[in-house]
């Protein structure tokens, strides 16, 4: 199940929660920052994974917590719970990492469409007794190859969503998604 | 059926892997597999190892601490800043601070005066601009501030404003009555609340109700701008 989906399920599960969360953004919406930081709270670890995942850099995944969570405060307004708000704090976060990866011409976006790139090879690391967890695996992957990974394996979205928020063409995302998938087989030793 | 006479591409053998071949097609390729030994191993592979590729487990980090900063940030985006608030008056010097907050009473008129001014001839913005930045810096910075945030939000609403001119023929007559009706309600509280910023710039309450108005006038174009 991916992230997406966990993000709907959540908010199913919690039903008995459900009026208190639904509360919370309705006071949060106006105004109320005792119950955004509730929220916050609640969501932070899921969204910092994300944004973890999707830079590979613990310190700037921390920052971009706090760009997800600050452009969260100021658009809550246009919350309109057709989506969970785990759901809508996701796809808000996935803006804010691509667009801090498009402003700053990170390596991940300028990759994405570099066909020679390759996952870095753990080197002597690589013994047969450790083998490498997946989180550790993503962040040795190119960045155009992790992103587009997290996004469509991760976090559930089509290629054509990918596309259309990274800016690449869906062919290149399938490719760096097959690509990222060989690397990932072969450092983890599936 | 056409029957496939090289091996699958990669293409084909993800889409197995991950479940979104389409039946028609994978007719196909099952007939391929039956006879090629190459492709039928890497596929089994593949299916077995990309499910397992989802299941990453959720990285922990402690994470309260960066509330204060988010919350930091969150109050600083509630205020219109106005620059450097006037001094706090020292025990000693606290008989000079009516008269100081009374010197603050003439600057504040004029430059009051060129942010109405700057508003109302958004088309000759360049021009207004020197000449507003000019006579504000006489003011000191607290005033250019003023003008500085209020630009940053009259930008932003123009925008949208154009923007929803060009779609307002698709909103549905009473809509487009509600949206003028509220846009107005929400222009007058604007125009009261700079008046009262004016008048006393040292009020926090008011710089925050100046801000939520402006973010209110932005979101209802935003919201506008997406329904029509």
């Amino acid at each position: 199940m991916n992230a997406r989906a966990r993000g709907s399920t959540e908010a199913t599960a919690t039903n008995g929660n459900a009026a208190s969360v639904d509360d919370l953004v309705r006071r949060a919406q106006h105004g109320e920052v005792a119950a955004f930081e509730s929220l916050y709270r609640t969501h932070a670890q899921a969204i910092y994974a994300l944004c973890w995942r999707m830079t590979g850099d613990e310190a700037e995944a921390r920052e971009l917590l706090q760009d997800v969570f600050v452009r969260a405060w100021e658009r809550l307004t246009t919350f309109r719970g057709q989506s969970s708000l785990a759901t809508w704090l996701h796809r808000l976060g996935t803006n804010v990492v691509l667009e801090r990866m498009r402003v700053g011409k990170r390596e991940a976006l300028r990759m994405i469409d570099a066909e020679s790139a390759e996952p870095e090879t753990p080197g002597t690391d690589r013994d047969a007794d450790t083998r490498m967890d997946l989180d550790r695996a993503l962040k040795s992957l190119p960045g155009g190859a992790r992103t587009v990974f997290v996004l469509h394996d991760i976090e559930g979205y089509s290629h054509d969503e990918i596309a259309a928020m990274t800016g690449i063409a869906p062919g290149t995302a399938r490719a760096q998604l097959w690509r990222a998938r060989r690397a990932l087989v072969r450092l983890l030793d599936l | 059926m056409s029957s496939l006479k090289a091996h699958l591409s990669e293409e084909d053998r993800h889409r197995i892997a991950d479940g979104t071949m389409d039946e028609e097609r994978r007719a196909v390729i099952d007939a391929h597999l039956a006879s090629c030994w190459n492709c039928k191993s890497d596929v089994a592979h593949l299916t077995k190892a990309v499910p397992s590729l989802r299941h990453v487990s959720e990285p922990t980090a402690p994470l309260d601490d960066l509330w204060t900063e988010i919350h930091e940030r969150i109050e600083q985006g509630k205020i219109v800043s106005l620059g450097k608030e006037p001094p706090e008056a020292t025990p000693a010097a606290a008989p000079q601070k009516k008269k100081f907050s009374w010197l603050w009473l003439a600057p504040i008129g004029v430059a009051a005066g060129v942010v109405i001014a700057l508003f109302a001839l958004p088309g000759k913005r360049g021009a207004e601009d020197r000449q507003a930045s000019s006579m504000v810096a006489d003011t000191g910075a607290t005033l250019v501030s003023v003008v500085d945030s209020s630009y940053a939000y009259e930008r932003e609403a123009q925008v949208l404003l154009d923007k929803l001119e060009l779609q307002r023929a698709l909103l549905r007559p009473e809509a487009a009555q509600a949206l003028d009706r509220d846009l107005h309600v929400v222009d007058v509280a604007i125009a009261e609340l700079k008046d009262a910023v004016a008048r006393d710039p040292a009020n926090p309450a008011l710089r925050q109700l100046l801000a939520a108005s402006y973010r209110q006038k932005v979101d209802l174009l935003k919201r506008a701008s997406n329904a029509s």
